[in-house]
């Protein structure tokens, strides 16, 4: 026996955001519940209050819109007048030209008013109110200004890769159920089927009534979030974990605590495979819909972004934003929870929709929020069709 | 919560043949570089040896070092010449050895 040769392999990591242009397709109806599982309706199913994950940021953006709130100060009525022209002191020649606005025939006050608030000029901009909001101060805009003017030269790209029209967008290409590959797939070979079996306080385990579930939970998940009427929410799969094994079997697996999302990635696993399909049909849930619609396009938090800035094809969905790639809603839903090889952890949607927010500088909600409830209605009904590919795996 | 060691190993394999064993253990690699919330070092705790063995022998062993990622996946070949048993563990600075399942193999 002889030691042929040897290498180590450092976990590469590729910057990947799913996007799919696949067409629209209709909503069927869902086969209609058979008896109501039982579920614990009382309080929340998720830590109260709510204390954001640590090392996330912390800055106080409780001033700006978020998914509960509307408290962002209004967009001004008329530009503002101003003293020009402007200047800058100093202005550096470090950076490379990034555009010719400096011969763009724009005056100062022009570029001024469109920095503090681009609203007054065009309502439906998707720039942040950069001095609306007091991310920029008077000053300080004045200095973008001077600098503005004077680009005049059109800016080289250094490689085909730094041109956005050019370059192509990231795939992932990693087989997401290789437990050697994804990370998310050990919860699901060892720690929920020992969840799974465990009794709980209440003397019963999930095992006790559904013995066999990859048979039964085939498509459950891919018919998640549901409009539970004894809770007046939509409920999503962590939720309904969380409060259907209380009233079962005594657990108390909160929202975001590593058993619910052991079990709720397990239970989306189980239905690899079957379409997302989501029951429109009754009233209320109808209503859930068009409220998860218009939260969808609520701008909110200091940068004042909506999903639809973002998400939405005719704003900023399929281009790229510094160097990511911003992906329709559609393909945003079909590998959650999906592992993150930045985050060294699993994420579910709620918390995918948690850091959406505070990365706009916005407050994020509890994950049992009502209002994500909504919202994933109305993602899983974006999604309507894509086959659930769960755990995924992500940068 | 600690997730077993994975390793996979062909299945089948003929005399003299030079063979790919991957091997992945779940550890956090913390580097002992970095800082908490409160702005103190958070101490190394790595995994900083690793070995295979075959029929007693080491075949395999190497050094860790704090640079590499969590979860260390280590890939390396060895020419197997005769039927037997692999064994693998992985040295934790605070001295727990993690030690995967035995493999064993028939020409």
């Amino acid at each position: 026996m002889i030691l042929a040769r040897s290498w180590i392999v450092v976990g590469a990591t590729i910057a990947v955001f799913a996007a799919s242009v696949l067409i629209s397709v209709g909503l069927a109806p869902a086969a209609p519940a058979e008896r109501a599982a039982p579920l614990a309706i009382d309080g929340p199913a998720a830590a109260r209050p709510w204390i954001r994950y640590g090392g996330w940021p912390n800055r106080d953006t409780s001033k700006f819109n978020s998914l509960s709130a509307i408290v962002s100060p209004p967009p001004p009525k008329a530009p503002r007048k101003i003293a020009t022209p402007l200047g800058g002191d100093l202005p550096g020649n470090v950076g490379p030209d990034l555009s010719e606005i400096g011969k763009a025939g724009r005056d100062d006050e022009w570029l001024f008013n469109y920095i503090y608030d681009a609203r007054v000029y065009n309502p439906e901009t998707v720039m942040p109110p950069w001095g609306t909001h007091g991310l920029l101060s008077d000053s300080e805009i004045g200095d973008i200004v001077a600098f503005l003017k004077t680009l005049a030269k059109p800016a080289p790209f250094k490689s085909a890769l730094d041109d956005p029209t050019r370059r192509p967008p990231p795939s992932e290409q990693r087989d997401n159920l290789d437990p050697m590959i994804n990370p998310a797939m050990w919860a699901i070979e060892e720690r929920a089927p020992a969840l799974w079996n465990a009794a709980g306080p209440a003397g019963a385990a999930c095992v006790s009534c559904h013995a066999t579930p990859e048979q039964a939970f085939k498509t459950w998940a891919a018919t998640m979030p549901r409009w539970e009427p004894r809770l007046g929410k939509v409920l999503g799969v962590e939720e309904f974990v969380a409060r259907h094994a209380k009233a079962t079997t005594g657990q108390d697996w909160l929202m975001e605590s590593e058993e619910n999302i052991a079990l709720s990635t397990y239970l989306r696993y189980v239905a690899n495979g079957a379409p997302i399909i989501v029951d429109l049909d009754s009233a209320p849930a109808k209503a859930a819909y068009e409220r998860g619609e218009a939260l969808s396009s609520r701008k909110i938090g200091a940068l004042n972004f909506s999903c639809a800035d973002c998400h939405s094809a005719d704003k900023g969905a399929q281009k790229w934003i510094r160097g990511q790639w911003l992906g329709e809603l559609r393909g945003q839903l079909d590998h959650f929870p999906t592992w993150r090889t930045s985050q060294q952890s699993t994420w579910d949607i709620r918390k995918r929709f948690q850091w959406c927010q505070v990365a706009i500088w916005a407050d994020d909600l509890p994950p049992d929020a009502s209002e994500y409830g909504d919202l994933e209605l109305y993602l899983a009904a974006q999604n309507a069709g894509q086959k659930l590919s769960v755990p995924g795996i992500r940068h | 919560m600690i997730n077993k060691p994975r390793v996979k190993i062909p299945d089948q394999i003929r005399k003299g043949e030079i063979i790919q064993i991957k091997t992945l253990v779940a550890h956090e690699m913390e580097n002992g570089l970095r800082r908490d919330q409160a702005g103190k070092v958070i101490p190394r705790k790595i995994i900083n040896r690793f070995t295979c063995s075959f029929n007693g022998k080491p075949v395999f062993a190497c050094d860790l070092e704090p640079a590499l990622a969590a979860n260390p996946y280590l890939v390396f070949s060895v020419r197997v010449d005769e039927s037997g048993v692999f064994n693998f563990t992985w040295t934790d600075d605070d001295g727990t050895v993690i030690t995967a399942e035995e493999k064993a193999i028939t020409l």
